[in-house]
């Protein structure tokens, strides 16, 4: 699965999303962001406007702050999911309580994101929220001259056998699952070391982690495939610096 | 409106204790009235007796057979007892004999019946033919050799009379008697609930700037005093949660500005200077960090204050202490490795904590983490499970430059550094805080011990689960 960077059109299709965002800022930002990767993206800055695009065009995504003026977002959800509308949605709000988390999904919400948010991450749900259905249970990665065999639990550089530890495995597993991506810490805290809990002092951990398997995986090589975003997270892959 | 309630309190007083007081001296007087009826009432019927027998002396029949009596007995016949006298003198046939003047016409006790006054005296309350009340004593004589029945009555109407103005003078003294003692009442009530007016007006002025100020207390061992005292305590808790607030809130804003500075600065220098998109990149990612560091702080802020109101819920359950303690050791071991530590963890004896996993596991690792970071690097940590009396305990020891006195009971509070010069440390000094609010939510115990030699121990106690030790894979 050789899948560079921004691959996100399905059959040729170029993946269309609605954000439905009440702040300018935020708004651009987002689209700004979500356009680079290769989506199409619409904008709505209220509630009312969002449900009327949603009803009147076609997309894949809506992502739906839950604070708006007039009509707030988990009205609007509601009553999408009341017409029968099945479309993806994946709600934003600074809203972090488990019992707002329970609401939002409730209401009909495929996954809930709260603010502040890195980014990657972002892209990261969005992605999973539109692969839903297909299958990913490729058992063999690689990038470059990396090679993964994950039901063999062996990994290869240039056909050199790489010693790593069942975490630094995990690590480079899922790296390599979204290789050419940036990976945020809060991503790799919650889908590698499995933390829910945002507040656990993990970061001196992962970094420590990150450290060790660059040393096994890149220091050998001339080409370095891990590199760390400043600020953001770490990303492997072929275009590095 | 306080000065109103508390003349209601001191009128309200004042009419519980006379209203009822008003009752029984009502009662009393009803009492005494019926006694007094009675005793009058013998005292006449003794005097009828007394009359009667005097009377049975002074009869005579005159020589036309009609029967008299001879008035010169009584020097002063003016006298009450002779004027208000009814005296009826019969046959025991009933035929009448006798009548004195103020009886007149009337009968006094109708026909006699057999048997009256033959033996003793009769006495009894009847009325007369025109309906009067009487006290009446009936004998029965012989008077010169014939049977005669002697009745001698007083009017009721005596005694009333008397009962009448005793009632009337008592009953005007009474709604006198009852102001007088509703007055002092009142002005006793007054008096005792003076300390109370007093506090009240020293409560008003209290505020959250003078919460250091104190109720006067009178007497500390009355009722008044102790709720002076026991104000006072409140008040002092309540200045120490403000202060604590206070300081919280200084810190916190000191926390929040010191990323939001490092950004504003490292932003506006990066536009001043013209460079390259590596310059740029760098300066955005130096941004980003600050901005995580933020973002972290505020997650432990909310964490926090959603601890304080009670929104955090717990799922307390009942589970072996030891391998949450190996699982918060093995989240760190990476760090561990880092600075050479040993760590060495002993399970004196199997022990089951009952509390909520999830926030007991914050708690472990926050201090466990908070001793790989102050123990310099080959240094030991070791943790040790066991229990006491009813309590699961784990005592995390290291030996890191320990804490001294002064600042061993501060590490808990929120943004508390022991050492200054550690502030460039990322972590925002919360993470205490939040393991002493995690384990204080599960009915446990924090603290710590910092021997002068140097090191520090760190113990949580928890309620044990009783029994033995459940077996979980």
């Amino acid at each position: 699965m050789q899948e560079a960077g921004a691959g996100n059109n399905v059959g040729n299709r170029t993946m269309r999303v609605l954000i439905v965002e009440d702040e300018d800022k935020m708004a651009e930002a987002l689209r700004h962001g979500l356009e680079a990767d290769h989506y199409s993206v619409s904008v709505a800055h209220t509630g009312e406007e969002g449900f009327y695009l949603v009803s009147t065009e076609t997309y894949d995504l809506v992502i739906l702050d839950w604070l708006l003026p007039g009509r707030d977002g988990i009205e609007v959800l509601t009553r999408l999911r009341q017409r029968g509308v099945s479309i993806p949605v994946l709600l934003l709000t600074a809203k972090d309580a488990t019992e707002d988390r329970v609401r939002g999904l409730d209401a009909g919400a495929d996954d809930y994101l709260v603010k502040p948010f890195a980014f990657p991450e972002l892209l990261a749900r969005t992605r999973a929220l539109l692969r839903r259905g297909v299958a990913e249970t490729t058992n063999r990665l690689c990038t470059a001259d990396l090679e993964m065999d994950v039901a063999a639990h062996k990994v290869k550089r240039s056909g050199k056998d790489l010693a790593l530890t069942a975490r630094e495995f995990d690590l480079l597993e899922y790296l390599l699952r979204q290789q050419g991506r940036v990976v945020s810490r809060e991503m790799l805290a919650r889908d590698v070391w499995k933390e829910s809990a945002r507040y656990t002092p993990l970061d001196n951990v992962i970094d420590v982690h990150i450290a060790r398997l660059r040393r096994k995986l890149d220091d050998h090589f001339e080409k370095k495939l891990l590199r760390t975003v400043r600020g953001v997270g770490f990303v492997l892959g072929e275009d590095g610096a | 409106m306080i000065r109103f309630h508390l003349r209601r309190v001191r009128a309200r007083l004042t009419l519980w204790y006379v209203a009822p007081l008003a009752g029984v001296i009502v009662l009393y007087l009803a009492v005494v009235s019926g006694l007094l009826f009675w005793q009058m009432n013998r005292v006449l019927t003794h005097l009828a007796e007394e009359d009667l027998e005097t009377i049975k002396g002074l009869l005579y029949f005159r020589a036309d057979g009609r029967m008299d009596l001879h008035q010169e007995y009584h020097h002063h016949t003016e006298w009450r007892q002779v004027q208000e006298r009814l005296l009826e003198v019969l046959t025991p046939d009933g035929r009448v004999l006798y009548r004195n003047e103020r009886l007149g016409a009337r009968t006094i006790g109708g026909s006699p019946f057999p048997g009256e006054g033959e033996h003793a005296y009769l006495e009894r309350s009847t009325r007369m033919s025109d309906g009067t009340a009487v006290v009446l004593v009936s004998g029965r004589y012989d008077l010169q050799g014939k049977p005669v029945l002697i009745r001698v009555a007083y009017s009721e109407d005596l005694i009333w009379g008397r009962l009448r103005e005793t009632l009337a003078i008592l009953l005007l003294a009474l709604p006198l008697a009852l102001a007088a003692i509703a007055f002092i009442g009142y002005k006793m009530a007054a008096r005792a609930l003076d300390p109370v007016e007093k506090m009240a007006r020293r409560a008003q002025q209290i505020n959250s700037e003078n919460l250091d100020e104190r109720l006067p207390v009178d007497n500390p061992d009355d009722e008044l005093g102790h709720l002076s005292t026991e104000f006072n305590a409140t008040l002092a808790r309540i200045g120490q949660s403000f202060e604590q607030l206070r300081r919280f809130t200084s810190d916190a804003s000191h926390e929040l500005r010191t990323p939001l500075a490092a950004i504003r600065s490292i932003g506006e220098v990066g536009l001043q200077q013209d460079g390259g998109p590596e310059e740029y990149r760098d300066t955005i990612g130096s941004m980003l960090e600050e901005v995580n560091r933020l973002t972290g702080l505020v997650d432990n802020l909310l964490t926090l204050s959603r601890a304080d109101a009670g929104h955090i819920t717990l799922r307390p359950s009942a589970f072996p202490l030891m391998p949450l303690v190996r699982e918060a050791a093995s989240l760190l071991d990476v760090l561990i490795e880092d600075k050479r530590l040993n760590v060495d963890l002993v399970e004196e004896e199997p022990v089951c904590a009952l509390a909520d996993r999830v926030s007991l596991r914050q708690a472990i690792v926050n201090i466990f983490h908070n001793a790989v970071k102050f123990t310099p690097a080959g240094g030991v940590i070791s943790a040790r499970v066991y229990r006491e009396a009813s309590w699961a305990v784990l005592a995390l020891s290291d030996t890191g430059p320990g804490i001294s006195p002064q600042h061993a009971g501060r590490v808990f509070e929120r943004f508390y550094r022991a050492d200054e010069a550690r502030s460039g440390e990322k972590a925002a000094g919360l993470g205490l805080s939040i393991a002493q609010w995690a384990v204080r939510a599960n009915k446990g115990e924090i603290g710590l011990a910092s021997p002068p030699q140097g090191g520090c121990t760190f113990w949580i106690r928890l309620p044990a689960a009783p029994g033995p030790p459940a077996v979980r894979s």
